[in-house]
């Protein structure tokens, strides 16, 4: 294709001025490094397997609310200190109630001192309310007689059943991390539960102790909760042996109902984590609806044996029609039009002025026997879509059988459908 | 067996970092404040996963793709459609000292999509394959072909002369 079959002396020029400027960018590595073993190390904390199945001896404390409120908390104002009407009709209502104007820090850490399991005394308080482009957070440093402790909790959005949230919820590997006990497991109400007791340094090189919470409702509301044996996260003395909250401390606090409300209240614009991590992409998949879109253009006969893709340009199927299996891949590209005398030189040109192309060629990726029937079409408005079949199920493993499932004129045929368009 | 792991993570992160820093800067056009965030995500997930990642053949080029990847979900969750970035904030590597080349190349880049940007500092400045750039960016090697055509044509229109000095004789 054009960029491979000639060599053009702009593409060594560009090469050497990638190279030039790309050098003279100076890296702070010990910066990079020391901020990536900070992220890691909270990953890992937050990476947890919903292994659940068997672990429900997390006998959850009510996700409806009503049941949290014994937690300890014997004042009522918790309720109107977080605002909003409590969702006390049970797991449906955190769906389904009305998200709350907002949530300030005040009324964050009002909260989280109402669900603490006993009075104590509060310095250092700091929290941020669903109002910013942040996730919401709030911090304080809580001394309940026994020693001042760190307390940290933060709020945020998730994709519900995504990578990210099994990450989240999974018990790290003891192979990797020294901890003294973590649980996971799925609630009644859908929430994926993480209970992690370990250490700040993972080296033990201190001895505070990190004990954290994470739950991810189904709703993908993700409340993070950490509390330490000393009075910072890190650079403090330990006060304490222990940090101030039990684990069932832990979870009644984690998973009391005023939270899911905070996340509901959060801005729908996904904005960055406290971290600066990026999240997951927002809901919309359109390369889920290409995919499906490609399933309902097949002709009869075939079955789909494995599918896959991302985002909004590229989906792939494996199909099958009982000789053997087939990938079918599809890009649907939008204002490609200032390409198409490169793509489409030779092209047909339709009576909408639509150009398409049909090629039967290798494959590409070199394995035995393979080979690759294409449907290459454009629009007079540059939207794209190339549909490619492959006598394989996987482009990189050899031949299954001795032409794709498909044939030319029925790639063909998917690619102009109208459907595409639709999609957009 | 941990502490040889860490201290072999360690060893690469340190390795690695001015390396990744500097791809970072070119994906994110010349933006170093992005481009640290997302090195240190990228650290952060290998860290993660170095267990494995370190039985894997090309450490390295795992840790561009995890670059890669990352960089584009943060593109994804700035701006639902892709598009060239007409109108550029500011560059915080884009100091008035800089040569006047990379203000130029980092202009350029700056306006091309996202994808387009990536697939150009796979193949340009990483000297990845077209197959190995459809592996990283997960897509297919003709979309690869077409981006890196309209990456280049596009490049060509704002630099063109910019880069004579490059020129070999």
């Amino acid at each position: 294709m054009p960029s491979d079959q000639y060599h053009d002396p702009f593409e060594d020029r560009l090469t050497a001025a990638l190279r030039d400027s790309g050098d003279g960018f100076d890296a702070d590595v010990a910066a990079l490094t020391a901020g990536g073993e900070v992220r890691g190390r909270r990953a890992r904390l937050l990476r947890r397997t919903a292994v659940l199945s068997g672990a429900a001896g997390i006998a959850l404390a009510g996700l409806g609310g009503v049941l949290l409120v014994p937690g300890g908390d014997s004042s009522g104002p918790r309720s109107t200190a977080a605002a909003g009407p409590a969702a006390s009709t049970g797991p449906a209502a955190s769906a389904s109630a009305p998200a709350a104007a907002s949530f300030s820090g005040d009324d964050l850490l009002r909260s989280l001192k109402d669900l603490l399991p006993a009075p104590g005394k509060f310095r250092e308080e700091s929290a941020r309310g669903t109002g910013g482009d942040l996730p919401p957070h709030a911090h304080l440093v809580y001394d309940d007689g026994g020693g001042a402790a760190a307390i940290g909790l933060g709020l945020r959005r998730v994709e519900p059943g995504s990578q990210e949230v099994r990450e989240l919820t999974r018990c790290p590997d003891r192979t990797f991390v020294d901890y003294d006990d973590c649980t996971s497991a799925r609630l009644p109400d859908g929430s994926l539960l993480m209970l992690f007791q370990g250490y700040e340094y993972p080296d033990r090189r201190e001895d505070t102790k990190w004990w954290n919470a994470e739950l991810v409702t189904a709703e993908g509301a993700h409340v993070s909760l950490s509390e330490w044996n000393a009075p910072a996260q890190k650079g403090a003395e330990v006060s304490r042996a222990e940090p101030p909250l039990s684990v069932e401390d832990l979870r009644k606090v984690v998973t009391a109902d005023v939270w899911r409300r905070v996340v509901d209240a959060i801005p729908e614009r996904p904005g960055r984590s406290a971290t600066g991590t990026p999240q997951a992409p927002p809901r919309a998949v359109p390369g889920g609806s290409i995919g499906a879109t490609l399933t309902e253009l097949l002709p009869d006969g075939l079955t789909v044996v494995g599918r896959g893709g991302q985002e909004s340009e590229y989906a792939y199927l494996v199909v099958d029609d009982g000789r053997g299996r087939s990938l079918v891949q599809i890009n649907v590209q939008p204002g490609m039009g200032d390409v198409a005398g490169q793509l489409h030189g030779d092209a047909e040109t339709l009576p909408d002025g639509t150009l398409v192309t049909t090629r039967k060629g290798p494959g590409e990726k070199g394995a035995e026997g393979v080979v690759m029937w294409t449907a290459d079409t454009m629009r007079p408005d540059g939207f794209r879509v190339v549909v490619t079949a492959f006598n394989t199920g996987a482009q990189h493993q050899d031949a299954t059988r001795d032409a794709p499932a498909l044939t030319v004129g029925q790639l063909r045929e998917i690619a102009l459908s109208p459907k595409w368009r639709a999609l957009r | 067996m941990r502490q040889r792991r860490a201290d072999e993570y360690a060893e690469f992160a340190a390795a690695r970092a001015g390396h990744l820093y500097r791809s970072a800067c070119l994906l994110t056009a010349g933006d170093t404040h992005l481009a640290e965030d997302l090195v240190q995500e990228t650290f952060g997930r290998l860290y993660v996963r170095w267990g494995r990642v370190s039985r894997v053949g090309n450490p390295a080029a795992y840790a561009q793709t995890v670059l890669t990847r990352t960089f584009l979900a943060h593109q994804r969750r700035r701006s639902s459609r892709e598009r060239a970035t007409d109108v550029f904030p500011d560059l915080p590597g884009a100091a008035d000292g800089d040569a006047p080349l990379r203000l130029t190349l980092m202009a350029a880049l700056a306006r091309l999509p996202a994808k387009d940007r990536a697939v150009i500092v796979l193949r340009y400045w990483e000297d990845r394959s077209v197959e190995q750039t459809a592996d990283v960016l997960n897509v297919s090697s003709a979309a690869v072909r077409t981006r890196c055509v309209r990456a280049l044509g596009r490049l060509r229109e704002l630099l063109g002369e910019d880069l004579a000095e490059y020129s070999r004789p």
